[in-house]
């Protein structure tokens, strides 16, 4: 049976908390039903805090002081652009390791409109020093990547999704800071993160039915950016397209552009979040709205290689 | 006549020196800090990272001088470190970095940073099973962020006994905002809240004793009624002298009155 990322989570901390006397789960009053066994088997080192998530934030800082290893749990909005400030301050100036651990990034939550949406999660920590900025698109991505990063003493932010790709991955090592190529082709190089592997695979497979041979490079890893794939493969196909469920600002676009030089034949394209979404709907819709469907990624493809 | 004038002296000589510093602020602060080091903080200079030290985080971190005088005093840094105070190649400045200066347990200076994390290490090292105790000094400035109430919410809920939290009321915050009952506010937020003269010595230690109590559940709050530049007559209250540096004059008329 296929369980939720969401669910992919609170089983890594019930497993890790098994092995890691040190590990230590904050919650904002969310995930507090499926993080039970965690906090039947650790009570003291469980806590649904309140809602209140910069100080939750600072709060985790403390715990990092004494030698704890905290993850912070709540919707992306709140945990990241909300405390933004703590989270600067407290770990990074002091050189302080967290796990912040977001759902409902980007419209997630796309019935609940504007106030639960979050694009600039990403960037605004990749913009501390030291900060890793995690993107799964599937369970296996968040537990390999968790599993090897959670005890350094760094800023990790894992980004989950409620709409993982169905992209399977199994034949791959998943590593920090390594892009997958999920697909080789010649002509055409599409770069994406997360949950947008999905649409970007469906987009490619229409690509090759019209004999364009198109290469998939899936980014597990925001940052820090793999940019020795994204050069390995626009060597052969030498055209770009980023699809990213992301602001257009400072997202995998720009760090893609920095790898590029010299080896574009044709002006690369961007599909991202350009302004805020105000209306509601299914995901599908809202990324529809935002210009991130199957549709225009097969468009701006085609356009990019002047088919 | 007021008592630490040595280190309110070298407080003033650091901001005179440097051309940087809150003098008022650290005069207001100097005597609770002192009275912390010399008989509450237990903490060792020669191992300032010990697992067994008791913690002091100055939360209203633009007091730094006042925290750098004592610990200069208590053997953590040296004349060396304070006669480069906010200069190039120095490890102390306006604002306190914990990642170099032995003794300062937090990095501080945006208000409503130090008061939560101080929350944290007192959360940890009671999962943790430790004795440690940790004290935290805000200002009633500081008590007007969003995220002091927050963590303070936090504290008491998850009874905290293991914390003292001082605040320093010398009236900063009335000027804003007059609505100040500060010993009202943390009762409500279920401290056990004592009140003391922030510049006596035996005031400050006899509530300081209630943080010894190891069965103790409640956190403690000790509002300490201070005054703003306490100790030159000058300087004291609110106005220009926030963050100013003495000129020549000025710098002899402190050593006058501190002497």
């Amino acid at each position: 049976m296929t369980i939720s990322m969401r669910e992919a989570f609170a089983e890594t901390m019930l497993m890790t908390g098994r092995i890691d006397p040190n590990l230590v789960v904050l919650v904002g009053d969310i995930s507090h039903g499926i993080l039970q066994p965690f906090a039947d088997e650790n009570p003291s080192r469980y806590f649904n805090i309140g809602i209140c998530e910069p100080a939750t934030v600072s709060i985790a800082a403390g715990l990092s002081k004494v030698g704890l290893v905290p993850v912070v749990h709540t919707i992306a909005p709140f945990l990241i652009e909300r405390s933004f400030e703590q989270i600067k301050l407290d770990f990074g100036y002091q050189q302080l390791g967290v796990n912040l651990i977001s759902v409902g990034s980007t419209f997630d939550y796309a019935q609940l409109g504007c106030s639960h949406h979050c694009y600039s999660d990403a960037s605004l920590i990749a913009h501390l020093p030291g900060s890793r900025v995690f993107i799964p698109g599937s369970n296996q991505e968040f537990i390999s990547l968790f599993d090897q990063a959670y005890r350094d003493p760094v800023i990790n932010y894992f980004r989950l999704t409620e709409n993982p790709h169905a992209v399977d991955l199994s034949e791959y090592s998943i590593e920090i800071g390594k892009a997958i190529n999920v697909r080789h082709g010649l002509d055409l190089t599409l770069v994406t993160t997360g949950s947008m592997l999905g649409p970007v695979s469906e987009a490619a497979d229409i690509l090759e039915g019209e004999n364009i041979s198109t290469e998939v490079i899936h980014y597990p890893t925001f940052k820090p950016f793999d940019a020795e794939s994204l050069v390995r493969s626009l060597e052969k196909t030498r055209h770009l397209v980023v699809i990213e469920e992301l602001s257009s600002s400072d997202g995998l676009f720009n760090r893609a552009l920095a790898a590029s030089f010299g080896l574009l034949d044709a002006a690369p394209r961007q599909l991202a979040i350009e302004g805020f979404i105000h209306g509601y709907g299914s995901v599908k819709d809202l990324r529809e709205d935002a210009g991130l469907s199957v549709e225009l990624i097969v468009q701006a493809s085609k356009e990019t290689i002047n088919k | 006549m007021v008592d630490n004038r040595d280190l309110r002296l070298r407080i003033a000589q650091m901001v005179k020196d440097s051309g940087e510093g809150h003098i008022p602020s650290s005069f207001s602060i100097v005597d609770v800090i002192e009275v912390l080091y010399q008989s509450y903080v237990r903490s060792d200079p020669a191992n300032p990272e010990s697992s067994t030290r008791d913690f002091f985080i100055l939360s209203k971190g633009h007091g730094a001088s006042a925290l750098y005088a004592v610990l200069e005093k208590h053997g953590f840094i040296t004349s060396m470190d304070i006669s480069r105070y906010s200069k190039i190649g120095g490890i102390l400045g306006g604002h306190p970095d914990s990642t170099r200066v032995p003794g300062a347990e937090a990095s501080t200076g945006s208000l409503g940073h130090g008061f939560p994390m101080s929350v944290g290490i007192a959360l940890g090292l009671k999962i943790q099973e430790r004795e440690n105790r940790v004290y935290c000094l805000v200002g009633d400035g500081e008590c007007q962020e969003g995220t002091i109430w927050e963590a303070a919410n936090i504290a008491s809920n998850r009874s905290l006994g293991n914390l003292t939290t001082i605040v320093d009321w010398n009236g900063s915050a009335a000027q804003l905002m007059p609505v100040d009952d500060l010993p009202g506010k943390w009762r409500a937020f279920g401290w056990d809240v004592r009140e003391v003269d922030g510049h006596d010595i035996q005031s400050i230690s006899g509530a300081l004793d209630g943080s010894l109590d190891i069965n103790r559940q409640k956190p403690l709050c000790i509002i300490a009624h201070t005054i703003k530049g306490k100790g030159v007559s000058f300087i004291e209250g609110h106005g220009r002298w926030h963050h100013r540096v003495p000129n020549p004059a000025e710098w002899s008329a402190i050593e006058k009155e501190l002497a």
